[in-house]
């Protein structure tokens, strides 16, 4: 159950992240790229965390129960730091840019475009 | 085997270097900032080079961090791949900084250029050398986001914009990069790029590798701005200070070709023949797109971006090839290519400082002959030869070594239009020597104003110096090549020296 509801939830977060990041206002496009990391971290939640059902790094375990993966999480607390900083990069470009431009459309954001 | 401290020294120089930078101010009169930077990239050029001596005479080194031993720690490997690669991005960030150093440019004081700078030398170097797949994705990472935010403060007014498409495409290229890396632990249950050899090897392939090798081919090619993915490349490349731009066109494209010859030579050496079948392809076509767009472009240092493209399509045709002659080949074309696109950019830029406005177009630069002085035209006359693979240079010598291993393998159509592009190069940069160093235009035709002082030539110089040594002594470079194509073809030689537990 757990498993579908993850595919689930990675699927449509991936979907939505692709559309928005098509988009041509770029505050859209900047939130569809966050929305596709959320997806992707959720996708390497999935792979390892749900394996077993008891904490890492415990002693007695019982016998038959397996052990969480731990790695998962520090992968997605690295992915989650590098995101979050590309995210504020590219809402801080996004501002310099409206403000030069008087626009967030990424058709009137294309000077160099000649 | 032991720890060896040059392969962490190599990544780590340049970061502490740029944190310590951050200590000091960085004006024009108060350079303490640019001198700290020399002293580390200096350091990190003679460690990159010690290492690469000590590889060629023992074979790879590896650290492991913390000492724990991997598959469950994080190991850094240089082998001959990374520590040859490993020198050459050090050597290009010595004629960065060399040419910031007396940059006039007005990004240069301010006080984040050079920790930026830095940093993105440390993602480079890092990404080099670690033998773990989500470490490469950090490393990735880090140099992206420097790289963005030293063109979103570039003098250029366009910087902003291109610094915003590159983030936006880059971002999504690194997205990919970690959903494969995301499904090759799914798949292997390790980040281990010498584990995941080991049981690529042996076991069957899952449907869920098989996407992630897709992936991973995509995220690479999309680094190194290979044709159908080039579009972000002419304009990030523009826009960014000259000493970056040098850095990126010429050492920062050649990670993705990293990323792609460990692809087919380590991990996925079973589906290397369908990739390279790509590469081939996307190769000949990059060649003529980028050669053609070259000739036709309004910029002087837009001319040099396209002409990375073309430059690119030749390291992936000879990849392609995957003879390993022709792999020798591709990593003697990116190892040459990198001294003279930098040094050709610095050119351009010690151009478009000496007038007002700066800026490298043609239709401001050209007919400045005769104002400019004559070492700058002299200087990009050696550096278009050796683009164009005339001898005594360097280019010259990886263009040889095309021609061959394409003639060995018996693809003669290829080799004809891989040279006959030559052609296409000599064009466009004896066109741009002839207009720009050569003619000289009446003062009123001009439309610029001419600044009595600009910035120095001794970084390209540096840089050209070290491609004519190598075009005439490039014996030593071939040997060791080919003793790298050796070990590539022999992925049990990278996964013995890991030193996996167990194994």
């Amino acid at each position: 159950m757990t498993d579908l509801l993850f595919a689930m939830a990675v699927g449509i977060l991936f979907a939505i992240g692709v559309f928005q990041l098509l988009r041509r206002d770029l505050i859209k496009a900047a939130m569809g790229f966050s929305m596709l990391f959320t997806a992707i971290n959720l996708f390497i939640l999935a792979t390892g965390a749900y394996q077993g059902d008891v904490p890492p790094y415990t002693t007695n375990v019982e016998a038959g129960r397996a052990v969480s993966d731990p790695l998962v999480q520090a992968l997605i607390l690295t992915a989650v730091v590098v995101s979050f900083g590309s995210y504020a990069l590219l809402l801080g470009l996004i501002n310099i840019a409206s403000r030069r431009y008087g626009s967030v459309d990424s058709d009137d954001i294309s000077d160099l475009k000649r | 085997m032991g720890n060896n401290p040059l392969v962490i020294a190599i990544v780590f120089v340049p970061f502490f270097t740029g944190v310590f930078t951050l200590l000091f101010s960085n004006t024009d009169r108060d350079k303490t900032q640019r001198y700290l930077s020399l002293a580390g990239g200096v350091i990190t050029a003679v460690v990159s080079l010690l290492l690469l001596i000590q590889v060629v005479e023992e074979g790879p080194q590896v650290y492991q961090l913390g000492g724990i031993q991997p598959p469950f720690g994080i190991v850094f490997v240089a082998d001959n791949l990374a520590a040859l690669f490993g020198v050459m991005a050090s050597t290009v960030l010595l004629g960065g900084i060399l040419y910031s150093v007396n940059c006039q440019d007005k990004c240069l004081s301010y006080p984040a250029f050079m920790p930026l700078f830095m940093f993105m030398q440390t993602g480079l170097n890092g990404a080099l050398m670690t033998g773990d797949l989500f470490t490469f994705f950090v490393f990735m990472e880090l140099m992206v986001l420097s790289s963005v935010s030293l063109v979103a403060i570039s003098d250029d007014r366009y910087g902003p914009e291109a610094a915003l498409k590159y983030i936006l495409i880059s971002g999504m290229g690194t997205l990919f990069l970690l959903l494969g890396i995301a499904a090759m632990y799914a798949t292997f249950g390790t980040l281990n790029m010498a584990d995941m050899a080991q049981q690529l090897a042996t076991g069957e392939r899952p449907l869920l590798a098989q996407s992630a090798g897709i992936m991973l081919t995509a995220a690479f090619l999309l680094k190194s701005a290979v044709f159908p993915f080039h579009f972000w490349q002419p304009d990030f490349h523009t826009t960014a200070p000259t000493p970056l731009s040098a850095m990126l066109s010429s050492v920062v494209v050649k990670v993705g070709i990293y990323g792609i010859i460990r692809l087919v030579t380590l991990l996925f050496t079973e589906e290397a023949q369908q990739i390279e079948q790509l590469l081939v392809l996307l190769g000949i076509i990059g060649i003529f797109f980028g050669s053609f767009s070259a000739l036709r472009t309004y910029n002087g240092k837009r001319m040099l971006a396209y002409s990375t493209i073309g430059q690119v399509g030749f390291i992936l045709l000879c990849i392609g090839w995957g003879t390993p002659f022709a792999l020798a080949a591709a990593i003697i074309y990116a190892f040459n290519h990198a001294f003279i696109k930098s040094s050709l950019l610095m050119l351009m830029g010690v151009v478009a400082s000496r007038i007002k406005p700066k800026s490298a177009e043609f239709s401001y630069i050209n007919g400045l002959g005769g104002k400019l002085p004559w070492i700058i035209g002299g200087l990009w006359f050696i550096g278009g030869m050796a683009l164009a693979g005339v001898p005594p240079m360097n280019g010259f010598i990886s263009k040889l070594a095309v021609a061959r291993s394409g003639v060995d393998d018996g693809q003669w159509i290829p080799v004809i239009l891989a040279v006959g592009s030559g052609i296409l190069t000599l064009t466009y940069m004896f066109r741009t020597w002839q207009n720009v160093f050569q003619a000289k235009a009446k003062p009123e035709e001009l439309r610029v104003k001419i600044k009595p002082v600009g910035d120095s030539v001794l970084a390209p110089a540096f840089l050209l110096t070290i491609s004519l040594f190598l075009g005439l002594y490039a014996r030593p470079l071939v040997d060791i090549a080919t003793a790298t194509v050796e070990q590539l073809n022999n992925p049990s030689i990278y996964i013995g020296v890991v030193g996996l537990f167990g194994g």
